[in-house]
Parts: structure tokens; C-alpha cells; sequence
């Protein structure tokens, strides 16, 4: 749905993409990560057609974006990190007029605004003007426009950056609607919590350059070959507890201290459990005892060479 | 402009400018304020009739008697004429600034209110932008206009003027108001929100030099006074071609023409450039924007020298106060060819500045030269060679208007030597200035263009000090400094043919010499390693 070929941006002397090559299938949600100044924003701007690549191109639903915005654009959703609007329009008009600027037709205009309004909780401001809208609602009616014409690629910069939790929710909720009516998310953000439980995908991405990019099973088993595990005990059994795990050639790192700690497990989970059934075996009275899911940050931290953190 | 009623920028520019009430109190005002200009003009014809009447009744005569009548007979008629004037001048004066000042804010303003992207990200045209935004941006004034316009229409029937008169006016108005419009925008498109000020000035500039265009009706080029509504309005109410030379009209190929087809022809071309130029760019990134690609350029030069030979009137004139036959400015072929140089040293310029290449594309150009996938005359090369060609176009068109005007004019072959001499030296400064300009683009200067320029001025200057420094040790020694540091002595209109002095031939090599100074120092730049972006 999303393929950037040999794609690169160069400002002045300063290279801000270089040769970045990522396909994203249908139905994905792409999790962009790294820090400011990383070519996050420079990305999606020439995903969507709003910066000409130095070299390579970006296609989407296989419209190549420099050569045919108008056409690629029908299918995009932009979403930036600000919400710019136009004050002096009621909220009606604002979607009516990107309605008719993504060219909808004509008869499905005001029931597509009416939906979309439902959509981002804003029926009882549809003849408000915009300039009394709190910042919130704004931004809601920012986030209403960039779907209005049920884009097949959602392309999100830092989309969440000044939202209140409540909007963030909102927001994430809206992003999972939306995926599952069949539309591709790019997010790209520096905040990783924003992106924790939400991406089916990730790329890291650093000093413009993709590090790293795959489905999150993927990128986890290239930053680490074993698993963490963490497990706790009743009664005093420390010393048994670690005779037992450092008598495993499968188990490494091994860290207890009084009733819990961690350890390192390079196993399938018929063999973690076979470990769980030797540590019964032996009389230790394990109260809790499992992986430790690893989050984004900590793939983040382990992957990123933290070269301009 | 098809449907422009349901363009989307346009639609959306009526809604927030043109709510009801708003509309509303606008078309009242506007009735109001016809209604107060009508009442002032009724009291000065009528203060007009209470003094004559008054001095008819202190003197008597039949001198006063006549006027009286006459006053009386016409004060109808005069009234309705005056009150026409007044409307449709303040009228002009509203439309053409408030369309431009309004253009010139669109995309600045809406750069300026982070909502530009939004735009660009939509399915509109650029076209259907721009026609969005020449006709929405005003729209408050266009409906000012439009509720003004049956009272202007009847005030101008009741004046005795012909309906074709005044819709005439109408016409140059919205011309000249779409052509202010767009050059508004493409000032717009040029400006960063923090140079918004600057903008803001060069409207004013470009208001001014409309206006002041005027003047040019007693010039050589009299045609060019059709681009100021001045000249329309004044024309059309039967008082702007008279002046102390008579009435003049603008000419053709030598053929009169009236002010309204000349307007029309004149900012309808120059509309043409400019909506081709928006066209291009108003979808395209801040940095991205170029107005035209090389061959447009070269058209646009071409079109301009055209215009040169196409409006030129090499007549002299009487003047009305002397009865002296006043010589004009072109009395001879030699002065033609001079002109045209210089007019082609700006446009050489302007085309030069309109075709600089933005650093990354420079970069992709030359690596692609050095595998030999991009040629010289490529889009994002570098711009000598496409100034040598248009340099080549003008000479053409200087010969092709040159014998065009023979008949008036007679043409020598050492007019047409000197030119191409003189054309050679202009465009070698030419180049090295714009050759300059794009190293300063290559360079990490901020506003690389404008110091590039001041730049250049600087070196002007200092070529000026150094000249009248030289005089104080000869005429001679000035001259040499002249020819070797500046143009100015190819304008010395006693040399004929090649005869130029040693210094000239001279200065011409130097000037070449810091061309090819230049181009390395632009290669120089161009191959150094890029920086990984957290790094820079």
C-alpha cells in the first residue's frame, strides 16, 4: 500500500533520508520511531507529496506521489502535528469544503459530514464557529478533515503531540476504527509510549537512515535472541532457586535477590515450562513466574545506537 | 474559468467574507455612501449655478447670461457625470489595490496559519487554487463593487455617456484588478511568513509602478501606459490621451490602437506569465518553487524583446506649449539597438534570477553529468548556457524588428555590429552577476539571494569609487576602469560598429576570466560531502 523506493532528501549539505527502501502492506499500522531531527517528518512529507525527493519515489496504492499528487492524494490522509484551521468557517464548512477539495460526490457530502462529525464527537458544534472551539475540539476537527474522504493511507506526524490523555485515547481508539475499516497507518512519533500496543510494524529510524524495520515479532527477535524472566517465590528458597537456574546452560544473566528476580531464558515455551516444573520439583514455592513482554521503548533502546540522544 | 461559483477555495472565501449580515451592512453602506457622493455632487453643480447666478446679478452681462443658461441646461447631465466619475474612480482605486494588497496575502497568510499543507495535500488543481483564490481573496470588494455597479451604470447613462463606455470601464477595471490579482499572488508565493513585510512593500511597488506606468504615454513606448488604470479610466471619460502633445494613442507595429484593446492585450499577456508561473508553483514546497523552467524563460525574454519592437513609436511630437517638434526618444536605428541592450541587460538578469537552480537539484544535476546521464541544457544545470541562448534570441529579434522598422528607421549594418558587441559585453557581466547569485545559494548565507544582490551592489559601488578615483589621473584611466569593472561604457552612443575602445575587449576577458573563477568555485562547493542530518 505504501512503498518508498530508494527514497532521499537532501537540504543544502545536510542529508536528511538517504536511500530509505520500506514497503507497507495493506491493513498495517507502521510505527515510525526515532528522535528529533531523525527524517521522521521529512518521510511522510514526501509520502504525501508535500516535499519532492532528491532521488527514488514514493508510491502509494501504487501512484507514484511525485508524479501524480492529485491522483495519490485521494488516497491519503494527512495528519500533522499542529491543527491548523480556518478560523473564520463554521465546522459544517470546513469539512464541506475539504469535502469538495478531495472531490466527494456532490450527493454523499453532507451525510460523509455528518458522519464524520458523529465520528469525533462534534455534533453539538456542527454550526459553531471554529474560532470558539476550545483546543481540543480543534484538534478533533483537525483529525475529522485529514478522514473525511475515507483515505486508504493514513500518513500521521507526531499526531498526538499536545493532546490531553482523554484525546490521546480518543485518538488511538479513532486510529483502531480505522484500521480495522482497511486503512494503512504510517505514525511516525518520538513519544514510544504513544506507539505501545498499537503497531502491527516498526522501523527505527536514525540521522535518516531506517536502522531497523519489520512486524514487531520480527524486530524483537533481532534485538534479542533470548527472552526475560521474571519470577517471584514464597519462603526462602534463594539459594536453591539459584543453583537451579545457573545449573541450566539455557539460562543466563541470572538475578535474585530475596523472594523475586530475573533471568535470562534461551528457549522455546515448552522449554520455559519445563524450567517453571524443575523449580516445583525442587520445593521452591513459586508464587508467579513469566516473560517480561519487552515494550517499544525497550526495543528502541536496545536497537538505536543512540548516536544524537 | 469554468464554474468558478463552485470552486472550493472560492466557495470557502464567500462563505467566511460574505456571511448575511455582513453582506448585508456592506450593500447598505455602499447605497449610503452613493447616496452622500450624489448629494455632493448635486451641491457643487448647484453652488456652480448659485455663483453664476450671483454674477449675473452683480455684473449683468451676456457673458454671465450664457453661462447661467448654460449651467442651467447642462447642470443635469453634469451632475450625473460627475457623480459617474467620482464613483468609478473611487471605484479603481478600491478594486486594483484591495485586489492586489488581498492576493498578496494568500499563500503567505495561509503559510503564515500553518494551513497551506492542508491544502496542498487536497485534490485541487493548482488552477482551480488558483482561480479560487484570484477571485475569492477580494470577494468582499468585487460585492462592494457589484452593489455599486446599477447606480454607476445609470449615473453614467443620466451623464450622457454610451453604455459601451461604460461597461468599457468596467472591463478595464476587472483586467486590470485580475492582473494586479495574480502579480498580488505571485508575490505571495515568493514570500516566507517572516518576510511578509517585504512583501508587503513590493505591492506597493508593484501599485506604484502600475500607476506610474502612465507616464509613459509621452515616452517611445507609449503603449505601456495602457497598464495603468489611470490611463483607461482617464481615456474611456475622454481626458487621459490629451496632453500637451495632443491626443495620443498608443501604437501598434505602427498602427493606432485604443487604450482598452491595448490594456486588454497588455495585461491579458502579462496575466498569461503570471498565471503560468503560479500554476507551476503553487502546489511545490517553499524551497521547490521556480517560476519557470529554462524554455519558458526564454520564451518570456522573447516575448518581452517582441514586445519592445511591437509597441515602439518612433515618431517625434508637437508639442502644444512650443509648437516645437519634440524628437522621441528613437530617432534613429542606433538608439533602438541601444535601447534594446540595455532593456535586454534587466531581462537577462530577471531570467537569470527566475532560472537559479536550488542547491540539491544542482547536486543531482552534476552527479548525473558525471555519469553522463544529464546534458548541459538541462533543467537543473547551471543557468549560462540558457542566458547565452536567450542573449542569441534578442539579437534575433533585435534584427527581425530592426528591418521591421527600416522604413522608418533606416538600418546600417554597423548599428547591428555594434549591437552584437554590445550584447556580448552585457551578457558576460550578466552572467557572471547571476553565476554569483548561484554561488551565494550554494553557500550557508541566510537570504542568500537578497545579500548575494547587496553583494553586487556593493561591488558596483566600489566600481564607481574606483572610477572617480581614476579621474582625478585622466579622463583615460577612468574609462579603462570603466570598461574593465562595468558595462557602462558599451552605452556610449558616439561608437559606431566594432570600434570599441582596447578596454572594452579587454574588460570583456577579464569578466570572462571570473566567469570560469566562479564556475569553480560553484564546483568546488558542490563537491563537498553532505552531513548526516542529527549531525548538521
Amino acid at each position: 500500500m505504501i512503498e518508498l523506493v530508494n527514497l532521499r532528501k537532501e537540504y543544502d549539505d545536510v542529508l536528511a533520508v538517504d536511500d530509505l527502501n520500506l514497503s507497507i502492506p495493506p491493513g498495517e499500522i507502521f510505527g515510525l520511531i526515532g528522535p528529533n531531527g531523525a527524517g521522521k517528518t521529512t518521510t511522510i512529507r514526501m509520502a504525501c507529496g508535500l516535499l519532492a525527493p532528491t532521488v527514488g519515489r514514493a508510491m502509494v496504492s501504487g501512484i507514484d506521489v511525485s508524479r501524480e499528487p492529485e491522483r495519490a492524494q485521494q488516497y491519503i490522509g494527512y495528519l500533522a502535528d499542529f491543527f491548523a484551521v480556518y478560523e473564520d468557517l463554521k465546522v459544517w464548512e470546513y469539512l464541506d469544503y475539504f469535502a469538495h477539495a478531495y472531490n466527494l460526490p456532490e450527493s454523499e457530502i453532507p451525510a460523509r459530514i455528518s458522519e464524520v462529525i458523529a465520528q469525533v464527537n462534534l455534533e453539538v458544534k456542527r454550526d459553531a464557529m471554529i474560532r470558539g472551539l476550545s483546543r481540543g475540539m480543534k484538534q478533533r476537527l483537525g483529525i475529522a478533515r485529514a478522514i473525511i474522504h475515507r483515505p486508504k493511507v493514513m500518513l500521521l506526524d507526531e499526531p498526538a503531540s499536545g493532546l490531553d490523555p482523554k484525546a490521546r485515547l480518543e485518538l488511538r481508539n479513532l486510529l483502531r476504527s480505522l484500521r480495522d475499516q482497511g486503512a494503512t497507518i504510517f505514525i511516525s512519533s518520538h513519544i514510544l509510549t504513544e506507539l505501545e500496543g498499537f503497531c502491527t510494524s516498526l522501523g527505527i529510524m536514525e540521522r535518516g537512515r531506517l536502522v531497523r524495520s519489520g512486524s514487531i515479532e520480527e524486530v524483537t527477535a533481532a534485538a534479542t535472541s533470548t527472552r526475560l524472566v521474571r519470577m517471584s517465590w514464597a519462603g526462602d528458597s534463594l539459594a536453591t532457586a539459584e543453583a537451579k537456574l545457573r545449573s541450566d546452560p539455557r539460562i543466563s544473566e541470572v538475578n535474585l535477590a530475596a523472594g523475586s528476580g530475573t533471568f535470562r531464558f534461551s528457549g522455546g515455551e515448552e522449554d520455559l515450562a519445563t524450567v517453571l516444573a524443575g523449580l516445583i520439583a525442587a520445593n521452591i514455592q513459586v508464587t508467579s513466574f513469566g516473560e517480561v513482554k519487552q515494550t517499544v521503548e525497550d526495543l528502541y533502546m536496545k536497537l538505536s545506537t543512540h548516536e544524537v540522544m | 474559468m469554468p464554474r468558478f461559483w463552485t470552486n472550493p477555495e472560492f466557495v470557502r472565501h464567500r462563505r467566511a467574507e460574505l456571511r448575511p449580515v455582513r453582506a448585508i451592512t456592506v450593500g447598505v453602506v455602499i447605497v449610503v455612501m452613493c447616496l452622500l457622493l450624489g448629494l455632493a455632487c448635486w451641491s457643487y453643480e448647484q453652488n456652480m449655478l448659485e455663483s453664476a447666478q450671483r454674477g449675473l446679478e452683480a455684473y449683468a452681462t451676456d457673458a454671465w447670461r450664457n453661462r447661467v443658461q448654460q449651467i442651467q441646461e447642462n447642470i443635469s447631465r453634469q451632475t450625473w457625470l460627475l457623480f459617474y466619475r467620482w464613483l468609478i474612480g473611487l471605484q479603481g482605486v478600491a478594486l486594483t489595490f484591495w485586489a492586489l494588497f488581498s492576493c498578496a496575502q494568500s499563500v503567505s497568510g495561509e503559510r503564515d496559519r500553518k494551513t497551506w499543507d492542508f491544502q496542498r495535500v487536497t485534490r485541487v488543481t493548482p488552477t482551480e487554487m488558483l482561480i479560487g483564490k484570484l477571485l475569492g481573496e477580494p470577494v468582499l470588494i468585487y460585492f462592494a463593487v457589484l452593489c455599486a455597479a446599477p447606480i454607476t451604470l445609470i449615473a453614467g447613462l443620466m451623464g450622457g455617456l454610451s453604455l459601451a463606455t461604460v461597461l468599457s470601464v468596467f472591463i478595464f477595471l476587472a483586467v486590470t484588478a485580475t492582473f494586479l490579482g495574480l502579480g498580488g499572488m505571485w508575490l505571495s508565493t515568493l514570500l516566507e511568513s517572516r518576510t511578509r513585510g517585504v512583501g508587503l512593500i513590493a505591492a506597493l511597488a508593484l501599485y506604484g509602478f502600475t500607476l506610474g506606468s502612465y507616464g509613459m504615454r509621452e515616452s517611445g513606448l507609449p503603449g505601456f501606459a495602457a497598464m495603468s488604470p489611470l490611463m483607461g479610466i482617464a481615456d474611456l471619460l475622454g481626458h487621459g490621451s490629451m496632453s500637451r502633445f495632443g491626443h495620443i494613442l498608443p501604437v501598434l507595429f505602427g498602427h493606432e490602437v485604443p487604450w482598452l484593446l491595448m490594456n486588454l492585450l497588455l495585461c491579458g499577456s502579462f496575466s498569461a506569465w503570471l498565471a503560468l508561473m503560479l500554476i507551476r508553483n503553487l502546489k511545490r514546497d517553499y524551497p521547490e518553487i521556480r517560476p519557470l523552467s529554462r524554455w519558458q524563460a526564454i520564451g518570456c525574454a522573447a516575448f518581452l524583446n517582441f514586445l519592445i519592437y511591437a509597441l515602439l513609436n518612433p515618431a517625434g511630437m508637437m508639442d502644444s506649449l512650443s509648437g516645437m517638434n519634440r524628437v522621441g526618444w528613437f530617432p534613429d536605428a542606433r538608439s533602438v539597438a541601444l535601447f534594446a541592450v540595455g532593456i535586454n541587460g534587466l531581462i537577462l538578469f530577471l531570467m537569470g534570477l527566475a532560472t537559479l537552480t536550488p542547491q540539491e537539484r544542482l547536486k543531482v544535476w552534476r552527479r548525473k553529468r558525471a555519469t553522463g546521464e544529464s546534458r548541459l541544457f538541462a533543467d537543473d544545470g547551471l543557468p549560462w548556457p540558457w542566458l547565452a541562448i536567450s542573449a542569441i534570441v534578442a539579437y534575433a529579434l533585435m534584427i527581425w524588428g530592426l528591418l521591421a522598422w527600416n522604413h522608418t528607421l533606416p538600418l546600417e549594418m554597423s548599428t547591428l555590429q555594434g549591437a552584437a558587441i554590445r550584447l556580448l559585453v552585457v551578457l558576460v557581466f550578466v552572467t557572471r552577476d547571476v553565476l554569483f547569485l548561484q554561488w551565494c545559494m550554494l553557500t550557508r548565507l541566510r537570504q542568500p539571494i537578497v545579500k548575494g544582490a547587496m553583494f553586487l551592489c556593493l561591488y558596483y559601488a566600489a566600481a564607481a569609487v574606483v572610477t572617480g578615483l581614476a579621474t582625478v589621473s585622466s579622463q583615460a584611466a577612468a574609462h579603462w576602469m570603466l570598461a574593465l569593472l562595468t558595462p557602462v561604457e558599451v552605452f556610449d552612443p558616439d561608437v559606431h560598429g566594432i570600434a570599441f575602445p582596447a578596454a572594452t575587449y579587454i574588460g570583456l576577458a577579464v569578466q570572462t576570466g571570473a566567469i570560469g573563477a566562479v564556475l569553480m568555485a560553484i564546483t568546488s562547493r558542490l563537491q563537498r560531502p553532505l552531513q548526516s542530518a542529527a549531525a548538521a
